[in-house]
């Protein structure tokens, strides 16, 4: 047997383990997930298809977008995957204990390399699944194409995912071999310098005309790009609807050329890593030990918040410190903030603030729902597990002269107040650049002030009442019966107060609802707002307390 | 067995092991001692290969452990203090995971394993998930593991953390017999009576410098007295 074929081994073996421990498990906890999970592939068939069905009762520029919607849609995939490569191969290869243990065992580094490349890239490729699947099947039943579509969209989505993943990894071997120690500094240079390249080419279009194609590559970012014949998502949508409309040589033409690339950065992955993973993983080790951190960082923070209690101030400098000095924790919401906020400077670019009121308010609502979403997913991963991450070292808290209530309500206010931030301005940022109305900004800021509100307190709270303080790995703990909880409730929260005002405001754009019964709407709007969101705030938050407070350390 | 030449590792400003040389040969129990910091899991790390040292060379048998690691690696086993162990494998898939990985061929292998288990007294846990044993059954399973291969060299760092009597017994027992089969075994610990106990010589470092080195009998030459390892260690080591 060789090392490769023992660990495909031992992987085989722990997925078959899995199906054990998963009939352990309580069956409402099961059925709870699953249900959450197929509601979720179901919403976004849903979604996918109305979304098919509104282009299509457009007419001529909907047939085109729809069309090319594909490429897009993979252009945005692939880019997801391969940001999701890079920090993932960093930890799967670098970061991993196994790959400490492995490192000790008679296994030579191509053979580590690859295994972790590929172990890399299925971690990473199952929000890509989790998408496409919908995404493909009401594009499917939209367009009514045959059944071995499905097959076509496998055949092709496979080495797609393995030519991002490489991709992905490669970056991260390059950047860890060579990426200067200064790496803030240099951080941030390349950050610049990434954003400014996708700034210029947002703005590079061709000469102005009249065409239908250039209207539309004017107005959807990205749409040029996503259709350009070099670029691989193109080769995975053109060969996927080359083969269901049987022209069978060009879909083969298209998935020899996606997998030949495919192959070529493969072998890449394990040339560069045979050559440089030694070495890299040095200076990961080595940089690890004996750095020396300043004494005093974030000291003047540290002295303008003397009018804060000394435990709870100690709480909030203790916090802020542990999340900046993990950078595999703020870069995610780096990454996140910083692309939404690329995207809604460029409305302007795109004339987006010229169009007529129906699509300005159509993209405010978007943009609510594009930032809740992601203030939602960084709750649940970032919020929730931080009580259970305390640890070992909770009874630090637990024994110190303060309250469980004290240390539970620091850690929601020290959320909130950074989600509220964040959220409010990039809501002021979009709603400014689509020079929306006084009326549709103060919504919008209010819906993400509630939306982060909320989010921080149902995180904070059910992260309470589902604390594991054994659990080391924070993936581990939100992917559990309670995170998974927190995030439907966040979602349930998300969609139960954006949904009544993007009804109302719709129907004012395109019926013209106005007068009375539009102000009327708007204010019972509100006050279900307001109510829902202090009832999500004060409950998990008191259940959290209780919780805490009875239990048993 | 273990040869190891002006060996020296630095962490940035810090120098972690300063011109170390060793040689331990075959069938002895070397234990490295020291205060925290002085450089005995960097040392080990740097013989397993995990840490490149700055300069100086390391041979395991014949094998330079840089050069030629994966023949070294294939004739030394590794105990660290805080092991990793596959929580959703049982015993048993974690043995003959680690015996693909030796590439051991053994036709009795499932015999030997189930022997090795009831040896260990784990015999009832063999198809328990690893997540699921104690701290002791999970050293011991280490300890399996580590032996299934039949390595020329063992090191082991801090052997005895968190074991009941039972297990130190028997961990005890079965380093002696193990070194009296020809096994060399390079141990580093806090638990100096562990030392005087079973080692064959005593290397003791501090602050990066291998600062004595001899039987027992020979440090008490050294320190001119005849105290114990706990005095002599304590006199050596005095900040």
């Amino acid at each position: 047997m060789t090392p490769l074929t023992a660990i495909w081994m031992k992987d085989f073996f722990a997925l078959r383990n899995l199906r054990h421990l998963l009939q352990r498990e309580s069956v409402f906890k099961v059925t709870f997930i699953l249900l959450f999970a197929t509601g979720m592939m179901g919403g976004f068939f849903a979604m996918f298809l109305s979304g098919f069905r509104f282009l299509s009762e457009m007419g001529g520029g909907g047939f085109m977008i729809t069309h090319r919607l594909f490429a897009l849609f993979f252009l945005g995939l692939g880019g997801m995957l391969l940001m999701s490569n890079v920090i993932t191969s960093y930890s799967t290869i670098f970061k991993s204990r196994e790959t400490l243990f492995l490192l000790t065992a008679p296994l030579d580094t191509r053979t580590l390399i690859t295994y972790k490349f590929i172990e890399s890239s299925l971690l990473s490729s199952w929000a890509f699944f989790f998408l496409m699947v919908p995404y493909t099947a009401a594009y499917a039943w939209h367009a009514h194409l045959g059944i071995f579509f499905p097959v076509w969209t496998f055949l092709f989505a496979t080495p797609f995912v393995l030519l991002c993943g490489a991709i992905g990894t490669l970056i991260s071997l390059v950047a860890v071999r060579w990426f200067p120690r200064n790496w803030i500094f240099w951080g941030l240079i390349t950050g610049l310098a990434l954003a400014s390249t996708i700034y210029g080419i947002v703005q590079i279009r061709p000469v102005a005309n009249e065409s239908a194609s250039f209207i539309l590559n004017r107005f959807l970012p990205g749409l040029q790009l996503a259709s350009h014949p070099l670029m691989p998502n193109s080769w995975v949508a053109e060969g996927i609807m080359a083969l269901t409309s049987s022209q069978w040589t060009r879909g083969l033409l298209l998935w020899l050329v996606l997998m030949a690339n495919t192959a070529v950065l493969m072998l890449l992955v394990q040339w560069l890593g045979e050559r440089t993973f030694y070495n890299a993983y040095q200076r990961v080790v080595g940089a690890s030990d004996f750095r020396r951190r300043s004494a005093e960082l974030l000291s003047s923070l540290d002295q303008s918040l003397v009018f804060l209690p000394h435990d709870i101030r100690g709480m909030v400098m203790k916090d802020i410190r542990s999340f900046l000095r993990d950078p595999m924790q703020w870069s995610q919401a780096l990454i996140f903030f910083g692309l939404l906020a690329i995207y809604f400077s460029s409305f302007r670019s795109f004339h987006y603030n010229e169009m007529p009121d129906l699509w300005r308010n159509l993209i405010v609502f978007l943009n609510i729902f594009s930032v809740s979403s992601v203030i939602c997913s960084l709750a649940a991963r970032f919020v929730y597990p931080q009580l259970s991450l305390e640890g070992h070292s909770f009874w630090i808290l637990g024994l110190a002269p303060t309250g469980m209530r004290r240390i539970l309500l620091t850690k929601f206010f020290l959320a909130a107040l950074a989600m509220v931030t964040v959220s409010a301005g990039l809501m002021g940022l979009a709603a400014w650049m689509l020079q929306a109305g006084w009326a549709l900004t103060t919504l919008s800021v209010g819906l993400a002030i509630a939306v982060s509100l909320a989010a921080a307190a149902l995180a904070t709270g059910l992260g309470a009442i589902f604390i594991d303080l054994k659990q080391p790995n924070p993936v581990a703990i939100i992917s559990g019966f309670g995170g998974t909880m927190n995030l439907v409730f966040t979602l349930g929260f998300m969609l139960s107060v954006i949904l009544p005002f993007g009804l109302i405001w719709h129907g004012h754009v395109t019926y013209g609802f106005s007068g009375t019964s539009f102000h009327h709407a708007n204010l019972y709007a509100t006050l279900w707002v307001v109510i829902l969101s202090t009832a999500t705030i004060i409950m998990p938050l008191w259940l959290g307390i209780r919780s805490l407070k009875h239990r048993e350390y | 067995m273990i040869t190891i030449k002006n060996l020296n590792k630095h962490f940035g400003t810090v120098q972690a092991v300063k011109d170390l040389s060793l040689s331990i040969p075959a069938g002895e129990l070397f234990c490295f001692l020291g205060p925290n910091g002085a450089g005995k899991t960097t040392t080990i790390k740097m013989l397993t290969g995990l840490l490149r040292p700055d300069s100086g060379t390391i041979k395991i048998g014949e094998f330079d452990i840089q050069t030629q690691s994966v023949e070294a690696k294939r004739i030394m086993g590794y105990i660290p203090d805080m092991p990793f162990l596959y929580e959703k494998l049982t015993p048993v898939e974690f043995l003959k995971f680690i015996a693909g990985l030796y590439n051991i061929t053994r036709p009795d292998l499932n015999d030997h394993i189930e022997a090795s288990l009831r040896q260990f007294g784990m015999q009832d846990a063999r198809n328990a998930l690893i997540g699921e044993l104690s701290h002791g059954m999970r050293q011991r399973l280490l300890y399996i593991g580590t032996f299934i291969h039949n390595p020329k060299v063992i090191l082991i760092d801090e052997p005895l953390i968190g074991l009941d009597p039972h297990s130190i017994r028997m961990i005890k027992d079965l380093l002696r017999v193990k070194v009296r089969d020809g096994m060399t075994i390079l141990l580093t610990t806090h638990i100096l009576a562990l030392a005087q106990d079973i080692a064959d010589r005593i290397g003791i470092i501090s602050g990066g410098n291998l600062i004595a080195l001899g039987t027992l009998r020979e440090l008490q030459a050294q320190s001119g007295t005849h105290d114990t390892l706990e005095d002599i260690f304590l006199k050596l080591t005095r900040l």
